[in-house]
């Protein structure tokens, strides 16, 4: 097995722990009323740890279809894709194969390398803007994700450079 | 770049295909069974972040809240008589004497043997929203008392009526006795008592939000 077929294992490694992993809290704050809010309903003000697949769910729960769709896309559906297209599209010696059609996904899901950690980004980011004083702190989970991300990015520039 | 031979051709692409998937859901279904079983890294037990001090004894000088959160009294008052002519249970109102002097009411609580009190209120307008700045001192309903050696408080309990307020009885006690949070005081009925059970609420005056509100629950 090559460096290239262990570096896209690894990859996968990481994306499974990184998608059920913790990722982001999220300590709801009511501004001023914090404390008032805290003692009539202090459930309101639990903070909560969600993981991507957490968060997909909870986005589809409640009834946001639409963004659980983006994030399931490029959080899940796109980087096992991305991975399972290098894990075909490489020989034994882990270079890329050049079969016409393969070797053109491979090349063209290159450009999209770090598209995943773009979404996490932006979902951090939109909830760190919450009003209240709400803040959203990312978890060890998130650096997971983007090492599998790093990982995936990786594997297409190694490939190349072990084409004869 | 090589070019695709019979020899390197993949011979079931799906199936290989399969390897990453497998990979990603094997660690997937493994971290979560560790998570659950042995309470792995992961998720964080997300209760109350203070220390609290339910239980502990009250301590020489310090300002305490203190409020009854539950008064039960028994069916008849202190005369054996149904409370409020038998139509009605009595309508429960309490007072905290401390050092002789009253230092705080509560509000009344209608048609009840058994009545209680959160320790909170707000009169709160909508124009109080847009920017009033509320303090947890102005919505603690409670007296506040300081603790000294061999000091003691009153519970006045009295059932409210229109014409005469009835007394339903009177207890002194020991602040030694207290400790934070819930304390649960039984009576037996005698002539001049017709109190069950007084629950008494001790809380830390000056204490940080979040430890009054564990000793609330």
């Amino acid at each position: 097995m090559s460096r290239i077929h262990l570096l896209i294992l690894l990859s996968s490694a990481l994306l499974g722990v990184g998608l059920v992993a913790p990722t982001l809290t999220i300590r709801p704050q009511a501004g001023e009323f914090s404390w008032l809010v805290e003692i009539l309903a202090p459930e309101e003000l639990v903070p909560s740890t969600y993981s991507i697949v957490g968060v997909i769910r909870e986005l589809y729960l409640i009834g946001d279809v639409f963004l659980a769709g983006v994030l399931g896309l490029f959080s899940i559906v796109f980087p096992v894709f991305k991975l399972c297209l290098y894990w075909l599209g490489t020989d034994r010696s882990g270079s890329l194969i050049s079969s016409g059609s393969l070797y053109e996904w491979t090349t063209r899901a290159s450009k999209f390398s770090m598209a995943e950690v773009f979404v996490l980004a932006l979902v951090i980011l939109s909830v760190k803007a919450l009003p209240g004083g709400s803040s959203a702190t990312m978890e060890w989970g998130a650096y997971v994700f983007v090492g599998s991300a790093l990982g995936a990015m990786l594997i297409p520039t190694l490939a190349r450079k072990n084409e004869p | 770049m090589t070019h695709i031979s019979d020899f390197d051709a993949p011979k079931k692409p799906w199936l290989r295909l399969m390897v990453p998937i497998l990979i990603v859901l094997g660690f997937a279904v493994l971290f979560v069974i560790m998570d659950q079983n042995g309470k792995a890294p992961g998720r964080e037990d997300q209760g109350p972040t203070g220390k609290s001090p339910m239980g502990a004894k009250l301590q020489e000088g310090q300002t305490y809240y203190l409020f009854a959160s539950e008064i039960e009294l028994y069916p008849t008052n202190l005369k054996n008589d149904a409370w409020d002519g038998g139509k009605n249970g009595p309508d429960i109102r309490y007072r905290i004497l401390w050092q002789g002097n009253q230092v705080f009411e509560s509000e009344e609580k209608e048609d009840s043997l058994i009545a209680d009190w959160s320790g909170l209120s707000l009169d709160l307008e909508w124009t109080d929203l847009m920017g009033k700045s509320i303090s947890p001192d102005e919505a603690i309903k409670a007296a506040r008392i300081r603790y000294e050696k061999g000091g003691l408080v009153e519970v006045e309990v009295e059932d409210d009526d229109v014409a005469d307020d009835d007394e339903a009885g009177r207890a002194e006690i020991q602040l030694k006795d207290l400790r934070l949070g819930r304390n649960e005081i039984p009576f037996e009925k005698t002539s001049v008592n017709a109190v069950r059970r007084i629950n008494l609420r001790v809380l830390p005056h000056g204490s940080a939000i979040r430890d009054l509100v564990d000793l609330m629950k």
